[in-house]
């Protein structure tokens, strides 16, 4: 790796300012699961590598707030999966997040830095896409809040301008009822990244909202308000129809990964089990925890 | 009193202990002292022409000591190889494949080294490369090799650097039942979990290199003549490997280190990356036809295949690779007429190398494959159609070769009780069951060294290498079972050509038969040297003297060895050295394959999966092994290596394939998009049965084994696939997508009619 | 900020190590190649393999993606900090017992990885373990014996 200076401020304020004096010459250490490999491979040479896992202001927690959870900047997936209102509340994220890597990969790589490193194909995207995240981004110039669907912009990018960092993401809790699942197609059923991968939630009163990665630029939410998603019995053609505007703004390529026709047709198959899964988990949650 | 027998048990492995404490050395865990670090330099594709090599900013770096280039070395260049003297020490003029390098770095520090090659500037012009069997046979492709490497071969202006005809019978012969069809077995790499590394430093004699070899004795005589020395003054100190499975067997950069070490009169270290591994060793891929007539029994009456391996840019060890593997490619089956072309083709692609199996998966998944769609046409049950083909213990398959020399049947039997073969099938699952029969080693030689100390304890001096299977345990334990010695009272010294005894190579599945025969005889002739010195010492003759295991009966007298020593040798002391040497039954000049196997090395697989048709992705529920072994010295350790080979097996069979671009790169390069078996992979059930019959000629009845579990390891999941999908794939690997694909055009195209045995018009 | 070579001090296996780290030297390399404890091995050097597994705080990670700068002050646990004076952990006991051990490059990983499995859950089922370690790559063996290692050795510690 080629050498850098190593800085680790304990102050919201000394982790900003590095990063407006560098720009992209300044680069975040949260897990290391994604910066590192790049750093090793020569994809990126950062002149100062930035550590804020000793800023208080930058949260290691998951805080309750009045409608939801706040997740701190440096939440790991470990304390997501552990996590027991993520669990209740969230739980198609914290299946997502089972997934990312291995164990060692969870117990380092960040939500937040997932989100930062926007790679189209990250499996926690669209189970925070569907559960409506919002990024609380803050930089010298002050803070702001940018919904996740605006934040990731393309293949590695975001809104983040120079000099902003991730502080921390919003969940709400969801109002209503509601049934979600998170799907992903690999090439071998050991730790792998996904050839194409979503989530789906199906609230009590017929609102879905599905979420697809690895088949675009970046991952995309659809969100389908007609109600023939629900739980209701409808005609198999309307809802194949309903199914195949979901996924219309995919654009798979074809990659070492997958082939463009295969992901196309395991983006149909993928959301019907999903959507099944969905309605399952809805169903349990309507019957008060009792199966159906 | 009685002892345990050491023979048969499942001994703790030797050195297990070092390996769960992390004591363990490797060649990249060994101490130096003042040492360079050696970075090489390779490009951007497979075939560049090399304009110029700018060193000056590289130089400039503090601590870095030498960039060597093809233009620093003698001229020509010196090469080197096992059988074939084609390989430069640094490419020179053009690179001939992805990770071929250009220049060596040496420097004081591992980041000077890094950074240093990184900033040597390579003026190279990308030309057109052969990737690819079809490209390789085509004339107008470019050639990859100089053609005065190779000047009264009438075939030096193709990429085809050897071809064969094997064969016997009838060149065609009347069948009921023709089946014709293309195979391709994909580019893949062992994936190690130890990445190559490398040290060499000037010695009193010569040159020590480090390497983890597998042939310590080959690399010695590969430098040798490499740098135009001695054997005598080459040594090679071979820390056991993290892992082999031919990749460590044959030369690739000792010879670069060694012009290093003697140029810098220093010690230099290299240790590859994972990547650079990726690039350095692969198993031959291949596309082969295959044509197998069958009577309206199954029975086969004819097999014609075209074996055309694709081997790389260097030979290597790849010729022999196809020519063993074509030989007896036909399989364990009564083939009266067969006819086998092989073909090694050059490409400008990474040189392939011995991987477990040495070419004959790659057969294998023809053969089988073939016999497993003859079944269906005929209505036969997959078990049944190879029963019937069989050969008898003792009976011929290759005319005039080593006959089979198991009860191969019962393998058959015992994997297919052992797989519940009979139980019903739930939907979307499927069965397969496949044969594979590997040739064991041909022509070769083994030496051991065992002396006998005054105490008692014994030490084995061997050139096998321990790269996971059990050598130094199964040595210890044969040690201990011929000179009644606890395993713990013998020390196993390998790895160093001073010190150890010639060995040709741990290859082939034959050092347990081998070394094992080796150590035996050289124990016998301690055995031997005790009568005649206890004899002298006791003054009596020499018939009167009896020597077992730990003990040494003279007359009336019961002495152990250390007293018979005492006796023998007084307080000078003093110890006995026996030397064995095993060559099995030796060198055939006129035998195609320069002899005959000792042994078959014969396995059985049986497989169930399960896969989801909308997907294609697929679970192998099931796999058991059947491996006919003679005698299992070690048990545990026969089982744990045939377990690791058919999981290495379902590796190339469902997920792996080095995959490149049209400039010969390798694009899934690394762990991460190069997929190999996890533990989440694996079948619910894995098992090994073991047959043993004690007909084999190593030590107790022993064979070889290691290899069997990976050779027939694809058919029968492409068999399984079939049975529980109705798709028939003929190339690997067996994807998700690929089976998708299948499932896709499967029912795009209209429903096959019946079929017919189709008689073939001669 | 600090560009050079500095003294950092970091504690592993229960020992203090005070030695010059660069900041772009990952754990591994100092662990290797500064404290010379060449149990913890170099495979794929980006987190698939697993090969250079060790804890910190008692979590597994990968040692390759951790800079050794960031890790002052944590409890950092490599294999060679298992067992004791001449007895082995009954991790160690049980990969040594089942078979799993054969060429041994992936042991010390897996080994620690099976460390944090078993200290978290102490009875885990054949798929728990199969999470546990699928980060951790075996090319020799089938892993089964692996699997049955880590059974053997939750029922050896209840």
């Amino acid at each position: 790796m080629h050498p850098f200076a190593y800085a680790r401020p304990d102050k919201l304020d000394g982790v900003l300012s590095i990063l407006n004096e560098h720009g992209p010459a300044a680069r975040l250490l949260a897990g290391g699961t994604d910066l590192i490999v790049r750093m090793r491979l020569g994809h990126i040479r950062p002149a100062v590598v930035v550590d804020p896992k000793h800023v208080s202001d930058l949260s290691g927690e998951i805080v309750t707030t009045g409608h939801g959870v706040q997740v701190g900047a440096r939440v790991t997936m470990t304390m997501v999966i552990e996590d027991a209102r993520m669990r209740e509340h969230f739980p198609a994220l914290v299946e997502a997040a089972s997934v990312v890597g291995s164990i060692q990969i969870r117990n380092r790589a960040t939500l937040a830095g997932n989100i930062c490193n926007a790679s189209p194909a990250a499996d926690t995207v669209p189970a925070l896409l569907i559960y409506g995240a919002v990024v609380n981004i803050v930089g010298s110039g002050g803070a702001r809040r940018v919904p996740l669907t605006e934040f990731l912009t393309g293949p590695g990018k975001t809104v983040l301008a120079r000099g902003e960092l991730v502080q921390s993401i919003d969940l709400r809790f969801p109002e209503e009822p509601a049934g979600a699942a998170f799907g992903r197609i690999t090439r071998r059923r050991g730790v792998d990244l996904a050839t194409v991968n979503l989530c789906g939630l199906v609230t009590a009163s017929g609102e879905s909202r599905f979420a697809y990665g690895a088949v675009g630029p970046t991952a995309f939410l659809s969100v389908d308000s007609s109600g023939l998603l629900g739980d209701r019995p409808i005609d198999e053609g309307r809802r194949a129809a309903a199914f195949r505007a979901l996924v219309a703004p995919a654009r798979p390529i074809t990659d070492v990964r997958g082939g463009r026709d295969y992901r196309t047709a395991m983006l149909e198959v993928m959301t019907r089990r999903t959507w099944t899964k969905a309605i399952e988990r809805l169903r349990r949650q309507t019957n008060g925890g009792r199966p159906v | 009193m009685s002892r345990p027998d050491w023979i048969g048990r499942s001994h703790q492995r030797i050195g297990a202990r070092d390996r769960v404490t992390g004591a363990q050395r490797y060649a990249a865990d060994l101490p130096f002292g003042d040492v360079l670090h050696v970075k090489l330099v390779h490009l951007p594709s497979a075939r560049m022409a090399i304009k110029n090599i700018d060193a000056r900013e590289a130089l400039a770096i503090p601590g870095v000591v030498c960039v060597l280039t093809a233009a620093d070395l003698p001229q020509p260049v010196p090469r080197f190889g096992p059988a074939f003297i084609d390989r430069p020490i640094l490419a020179t003029g053009e690179t001939k494949f992805f990770g071929e390098p250009v220049a060596a770095v040496a420097a004081e520090s591992k980041d000077a080294a890094e950074q240093a090659a990184a900033k040597v500037r390579v003026d190279a012009e990308t030309l057109p490369a052969v990737l690819s069997v079809e490209q390789a046979l085509d004339p107008s492709s470019a050639l990859v090799q100089d053609p005065s490497i190779r000047p009264d071969d009438p075939l030096a202006r193709t990429n085809v650097l050897r071809e064969w005809t094997f064969g016997w019978g009838e060149s065609s012969a009347a069948a009921d039942l023709v089946i014709e069809h293309d195979y391709r077995f994909p580019m893949v790499t062992h994936f190690a979990i130890e990445p190559h590394a490398y040290a060499a430093a000037p010695d009193e004699n010569g040159v020590t290199i480090w390497s983890p070899t597998q042939h310590p004795f080959v690399l010695q005589r590969v430098v040798a003549a490499a740098l135009k020395w001695p054997i005598s003054r080459i040594r090679i100190v071979a820390p056991d490997p993290g892992g082999g499975f031919g990749g460590k067997g044959w030369p690739k950069f000792e010879p670069l280190m060694a012009v290093l070490a003697l140029r810098l009169g220093r010690a230099v270290r290299l240790v590859l990356t994972l990547e650079e591994t990726f690039q350095a060793v692969r198993r031959t891929s291949a596309r082969i036809h295959a044509r197998t007539g069958f009577d309206r029994e199954g029975r086969i009456v004819s097999q014609e295949l075209t074996t055309d391996f694709l081997i790389g840019a260097y030979a290597d060890i790849g010729i022999r690779v196809v020519s063993k593997a074509s030989y007896a490619a036909c399989g364990p089956y009564r083939t009266p007429n067969a006819r086998v072309h092989a073909r090694a083709l050059l490409s400008h692609t990474t040189p392939s190398t011995a991987f477990r199996g040495f070419g004959t998966p790659q057969a294998s998944w023809a053969v089988e494959s073939q016999l497993n769609e003859a079944a269906a046409k005929l209505g036969l049950d997959p078990i049944e159609i190879r029963r019937r083909n069989l050969p008898e213990k003792g009976e011929a398959f290759i005319p005039n070769d080593t006959p089979s020399d198991g009860n191969w049947a019962s393998a058959l039997a015992a994997a297919r009780r052992a797989i519940r073969w009979d139980d019903p099938l739930p939907p979307n699952r499927g069965r397969g069951i496949s044969l594979g029969l590997k040739s064991s080693s041909t022509a070769s030689a083994s030496l051991a060294i065992v002396r006998l100390h005054y105490d008692g304890s014994v030490s084995v001096l061997s050139g096998t290498s321990d790269m996971g299977q059990g050598a130094r345990t199964v040595f210890a334990q044969i040690a201990g079972r011929e000179l009644g010695v606890e395993p713990d009272r013998v020390a196993i010294i390998m790895g160093d050509t001073s010190i150890v005894p010639y060995d040709s190579s741990t290859s082939a599945s034959r050092s347990t038969v081998f070394m094992g025969n080796a150590v035996i005889k050289a124990c016998a002739e301690i055995k031997r040297q005790l009568r005649t010195l206890a004899a002298r010492a006791l003054e009596m003759d020499e018939s009167r003297v009896d020597v077992g295991p730990g003990s040494v009966r003279a007359g009336d007298k019961d002495l152990t060895y250390p007293q018979v020593l005492q006796l023998v040798f007084g307080p000078p002391r003093g110890e006995l050295i026996g030397v064995g040497e095993e060559r099995g039954g030796g060198f055939r000049p006129n035998h195609p394959l320069g002899g005959r196997p000792e042994f078959w090395e014969f396995m059985c697989s049986a497989v169930e999966v399960e896969v989801d048709p909308e997907t294609g992705m697929t679970e192998v529920t099931r796999l058991v092994l059947a491996s006919d072994v003679g005698k299992a010295l070690n048990p545990q350790q026969v089982e744990a290596q045939d377990e690791g080979a058919a999981v290495m097996g379902l590796g190339h069979s469902c997920m792996e394939e080095l995959i490149l671009d049209d400039r010969g790169r390798i694009l899934n390069l690394g762990a991460l998009d190069y997929r190999i078996p996890t533990i989440q992979d694996i079948p619910e059930e894995l098992h090994s049965v073991l047959i043993e019959n004690e007909d084999g000629p190593g030590p107790y009845g022993a064979k070889g084994a290691g290899e069997g579990g990976i050779l027939g390891l694809a058919a029968a999941v492409g068999a399984a696939v079939n049975q529980a999908v109705g798709v028939t794939m003929r190339d690997l690997p067996l994807t998700p997508e690929r089976i998708w694909r299948a499932i896709q055009s499967r029912r795009v195209q209209p429903a096959p009619g019946p079929v017919e045995a189709t008689p073939v018009k001669r | 900020m600090s560009e050079t070579t500095e003294r950092r001090v970091l504690r592993v296996n229960g020992r203090t190590f005070d030695a010059p780290v660069a900041p772009h030297h990952t754990l591994l390399d100092v662990l290797r190649d500064v404290y010379r404890l060449t149990g913890t091995k170099e495979c794929c050097a980006e987190g698939e393999c697993g090969a250079c597994t060790v804890l910190v705080d008692g979590k597994a990670v990968c040692s390759c993606l951790v800079l050794a700068v960031e890790v002052e002050g944590r409890e950092i646990t490599t294999i060679e900090g298992l067992g004791g004076e001449g007895h082995l952990d009954p991790i160690q006991e049980a990969f040594v017992a089942t078979g799993a051990v054969q060429c041994g490059f992936c042991i010390p990983g897996m080994i620690m990885s099976a460390r944090q499995l078993l200290s978290t859950n102490p009875n885990p089922t054949r798929e728990e373990i199969q999470d546990g370690l699928s980060g951790n790559l075996c090319r020799c063996g089938g892993y089964s014996r692996i699997i049955e290692a880590v059974m053997r050795a939750a029922k050896a510690t209840t």
